[in-house]
């Protein structure tokens, strides 16, 4: 049998293919009658017989062959792919060399950029864990910054009252505030992070307990039962998971609740890092009690100290709900006589979440997406310069007869085979990668909890997979010089491979690398320049060799300074006589709101004698009560005066120490000591407030943030103010652990149920406090290290596959008498164009992208020519190190041996 | 089988049995079950071709265009390793099947 070749037959060749068939059979079986001694005629009509109904059978087959030819497609297209793919396994573990250098350079873009975007996808794309995120927003009162009451204030319980009983826009609100308890056992007392919630959170959430019941009205209501609501972990690590907790009673700051319910593995709601610092919430809420209204409280407008968060009702969007809620807002201020101008402010729960980190995590995604780009072109160069050394290979199989189609298939399944190579191996990377980006970051970035590689993140792989493997299988495929498949066959393997338009193809792809690499390195530097510069700031204290740790008193009852006060100050003021008297510590003190630490107090003042101020709450400053020797132990420097020593008692004259910005501001000119201040922060069990003279002067210190500019402080003695927590500071002559043990032993002298939280050294809390910037700053330095180590291996390449097929005529010109110098001066002369154009580029790229750093660069100096001049001599200095090699190789060819390379 | 008084699912058999020695086309397949049984059972001839399809798509056949030796263009069928597997266990089950009622009728006469 002779094979002859058919096109395949779409649906009108299958007819055919059956009708011809059978035409076949029945002029056969009527030239065998024909021999038997019939006419044509009889012959064809009794084979027409013996065969039976023609057009019944061929309308059979047709129908069963259409099946036979769809399945056979799908078949062969399968099997088709399957050979593709063994052979592009194949053809890679054969290039073992360049098939791993393209998977980890792959590996390294990819899962790079996927370590980045699960964090960006958890902080800033997920919905929140909590039902319709989308209509969930916070409600802020925002005053007037002439006021110094700018930004997003909490709510009082008046406001929180009166939105909770008129706001139709709303479908629900609830209030919250932080509010920790401590827990004694067998050990230490425990702080167990809590908050104080309305019933309404957990529908206004739309969350269910996992065991028991959420809070009643009733039990919100004064005098109701204690009971409380506990986190699952907490169960789990308190309770050993076990579900006879709930009826369960628990002493919880000395006091006993009843333990309702647990909530669903993961609800950790407030949680810290998602809300503005100053509310002072833990990372994490392990515990809820109800939030109880007292009387007093339904009345009160101007303590701000609750947070809201709000269910928006179908169909009001955040802004009309604002512009509603501040219109009834002016009209009870007007009602009421109040001089205060304030606003709602309505901000969506996931905006509010991730807003202070969004900027910064999209520009490391933009970095990293450049260091992607590199890695692409990279890889493409790679490709390339195989391709071109695969010429030979592939015109063997055109002549063989693969058409042009089967060979671009072919080349794209190998390039998706190794792009999917690269993604596996990346995101396994990137597990791990990301396990490191969030122990860099450990308290400040929101939604931590939340970040993880989900399905999104693997498609977004995958996709990028398939992308890059079809990209690089079109630029391989365009680069196949088609025409000339069959003259490569007479040349020799090693020299197909030049070709003017692809050379320039990979000088641009170099130019391109060179030119990103530029980009992120400059911008690397800025922020590298601007986190020295931070840490460079004075903050105003010193940090070495001190510890620090939160001890709070049980707040049972509610706070109430008036009638627990003597007992907090008798605590704080023996805890620090004792640990003052401690062998190895140098001074004790303690603070109400340690610096750094996100949390500030501020209130308004008056100074006596001097006529009121406009605005009607005062002159701000923040205040602070100051227990023990706080600022010897804080090393913050005396300007003038004293300090706070056994004269500031509680029978004695009120006293108070101011910071240099003070008095910069308000008392400009004047001799400050002795002067006479009233502060609205004072607790109004002493009626009218004391006038506090002024004994002291201390340096500013920075409170906020590093980069916060110097405000008004003031600061009063815990035996004048009683308050029931304070930040201690330990300095001590060695390293600063050796404090914690007489702190422990100490405090659970002095009171079993008073806990000690946030162990940490001083120094840890003042790196901490530049987690951020740090954090953005080496993820950078990274993103333009590896940029830039692609970009020298992309130069190294080209210049290397440069030399390597101009090794003849570099030969050829040394048998005519070049010297070794001026073949090397040749090759760096090449190296050198290509890294000067790709410069030139990046300088003009870091120009048009520096507006998007600048937000984040602390001080003046985005756009800095010296940083431009240093990154880019920087990158001109390795280039030149990455053409030194092979020039020098080149300038090493013996003219014999390349005249007889071939 | 239409216009066939063979036991269902003896043509496929045959047809089998007519390929294992090679290629073959249609026409030559019909011819080998006339000649070889004697022209004892009658099929209809045109019965072969939906059998040849179904076969073919039950993976047993491959086919393929061809020249026979006089030149002329048909269509060649050919035993699959599937096609043979299920000749021999066909070809057992029908020995085994025919000696039984072989067997059966020998026995009634007696």
């Amino acid at each position: 049998m002779k094979r002859v070749f058919r096109f395949s037959e779409g649906r009108d060749g299958a007819a055919r293919d059956v009708r011809s068939e059978i035409r076949f059979h029945l002029e056969m079986r009527a030239e065998e009658f024909v021999a038997q001694g019939m006419t044509p005629e009889e012959a064809r009509r009794a084979a027409a017989d013996a065969f039976g109904d023609v057009e019944a059978i061929e309308s059979e087959v047709r129908s069963l062959r259409s099946g036979n030819e769809r399945r056979r497609r799908l078949r062969d297209g399968l099997r088709g792919f399957g050979t593709d793919v063994a052979f592009a396994l194949r053809t890679l573990r054969k290039n073992p060399g360049f098939t791993l250098s393209a998977v980890a350079i792959l590996t390294l873009g990819l899962g790079a950029t996927t370590s980045v975007f699960t964090v960006v996808n958890g902080v800033l794309l997920r919905p929140l864990p909590y039902e319709r995120p989308e209509s969930l927003a916070m409600v802020w009162l925002q005053g007037s910054a002439a006021e110094g009451l700018a930004g997003n204030l909490p709510l009082s319980s008046g406001f929180y009252l009166d939105l909770k009983a008129q706001a139709r826009c709303l479908e629900g609100i609830a209030g919250f505030r932080s509010w920790s308890y401590s827990v004694a056992g067998d050990g230490p007392a425990e702080k167990v992070e809590g908050a104080r919630v309305t019933p309404s959170l957990f529908g206004v959430l739309g969350v269910r307990p996992y065991l028991g019941q959420t809070f009643t009205e009733a039990e919100a209501a004064p005098g109701g039962p204690r009971v409380a609501l506990i986190s699952w972990s907490y169960w789990r690590r308190r309770f050993g998971g076990a579900p006879s907790v709930v009826g369960q009673r628990v002493m919880l700051s000395g006091e006993p609740f009843t333990i309702v319910g647990v909530m669903p593995k993961g609800f950790a709601f407030p949680r810290g890092a998602e809300l503005p610092p100053g509310l002072n919430f833990a990372a994490r809420t392990d515990l809820w009690t109800p939030f109880v209204f007292s009387a007093a409280d339904t009345r009160d407008h101007g303590t701000l100290n609750m947070a809201a968060v709000a269910r928006l009702a179908p169909g009001v969007t955040a802004a009309a709900a604002e512009a509603e809620l501040t219109a009834q807002l002016h009209r009870w201020s007007e009602e009421n006589g109040s001089r205060q101008r304030l606003d709602y402010r309505l901000v969506s729960l996931q905006e509010q979440a991730g807003g202070p980190v969004r900027r910064s995590l999209l520009i490391l995604m933009g970095a990293v997406g450049l260091v992607l780009l590199i890695a692409c072109a990279n890889v493409t160069n790679l490709l390339l310069a195989r391709t071109a050394a695969r010429q030979r290979e592939l015109a063997v199989r055109a002549a063989l007869g693969a058409g042009r189609g089967r060979i671009a298939r072919q080349l794209a399944t190998e390039n998706i085979v190794l792009a999917l190579l690269g993604t596996g191996l990346g995101l396994a990377f990137s597990v791990g990668a990301v396990r490191a980006m969030l122990s860099l970051v450990p308290r400040s970035l929101p939604r931590v909890d939340d970040v993880s590689v989900d399905g999104r993140v693997i498609a977004l792989a995958l996709g990028a997979a398939v992308v890059l493997g079809l990209l690089f299988g079109i630029a391989t495929a365009y680069q196949v010089r088609w025409t000339q498949l069959a003259a490569s066959l007479h040349d020799a393997a090693g020299r197909a491979t030049g070709g003017l338009r692809r050379r320039l193809g990979r000088r641009f792809l170099v130019v391109l690398e060179i030119s990103l690499s530029l980009v992120l390195l400059i911008g690397a530097a800025e922020l590298t320049m601007s986190f020295l510069r931070l840490q460079r700031v004075e903050p105003g204290f010193s940090a070495e060799r001190a510890l620090v740790a939160d001890v709070q008193m049980p707040l049972a009852n509610g706070f109430d300074p008036a009638r627990d006060g003597p007992r907090w100050r008798a605590f704080f003021a023996q805890l620090l006589d004792r640990l003052n008297a401690a062998p190895g510590i140098v001074a004790a003190g303690g603070v109400s709101s340690m610096p750094l630490t996100g949390v500030e107090e501020g209130s308004g003042v008056r100074i006596v004698g001097r006529p009121a101020p406009t605005t009607s709450s005062g002159l701000r400053t923040q205040y602070f009560v100051t227990a023990g020797r706080y600022f010897e132990a804080m090393g913050i420097r005396l300007a003038a005066g004293r300090v706070f020593d056994g004269r500031d008692r509680s029978d004695g004259a009120p006293v108070v120490i101011v910071n240099r910005e003070f008095v910069r501001r308000y008392l400009p000119g004047a001799s400050p000591l002795g002067l006479q201040i009233v502060g609205n922060f004072e607790f109004f069990f002493s009626n009218p407030p004391p006038a506090r003279t002024i004994v002291g002067v201390v340096d500013d210190v920075r409170q906020a943030a590093r980069d916060a500019s110097p405000v008004p402080q003031v600061y009063v003695p815990e035996d004048q103010m009683p308050y029931p927590s304070q930040t201690l500071v330990l300095r001590t002559e060695g390293a600063a652990s050796i404090a914690l043990r007489p702190l422990q032993t100490e405090v659970k002298a002095l009171d079993p149920v008073a806990s000690v939280s946030n162990v940490r050294s001083l120094e840890e809390l003042l790196a901490s406090s530049l987690a951020r910037q740090r954090f953005s700053a080496t993820m950078l330095g990274l993103f333009a290290a590896a940029a830039m180590l692609l970009s020298m291996v992309g130069l190294y390449g080209v210049i290397a596959l440069h030399v390597g097929q101009r090794r003849r005529e570099i030969g050829v010109r040394m048998a005519l008498g070049a010297r070794a110098g001026d073949v090397l001066r040749l090759v760096l002369d090449e190296g050198m164009r290509i890294t000067a154009v790709g410069l030139v580029v990046g300088v003009a790229g870091a120009l048009a992208t520096g507006q998007v750093l600048r937000s984040l660069v602390y001080g003046s100096t985005a756009g800095d020519p010296a940083v431009f001049a240093a990154s880019a001599l920087g990158i001109g200095l390795v280039s030149l190190a990455a053409t030194y090699l092979p020039a020098r190789r080149a300038a090493r060819v013996d003219p014999t041996v390349s005249l007889r390379a071939d | 089988m239409a216009g066939s008084d063979l036991f269902t699912g003896t043509l496929e058999i045959l047809v089998l049995k007519a390929l294992s020695w090679g290629p073959r086309h249609g026409y030559a397949v019909g011819r080998w079950i006339r000649e070889s049984t004697g022209d004892a059972l009658v099929i209809q001839e045109g019965a072969l071709y939906p059998a040849l399809h179904r076969l073919e798509r039950k993976g047993h056949l491959a086919e393929e265009w061809g020249q026979t030796e006089t030149g002329r263009e048909a269509k060649f069928y050919s035993l699959t390793a599937a096609g043979r597997k299920q000749l021999a266990a066909e070809s057992r089950r029908w020995t085994a099947f025919a000696s039984a009622v072989t067997q059966a009728l020998a026995l009634s006469r007696a």
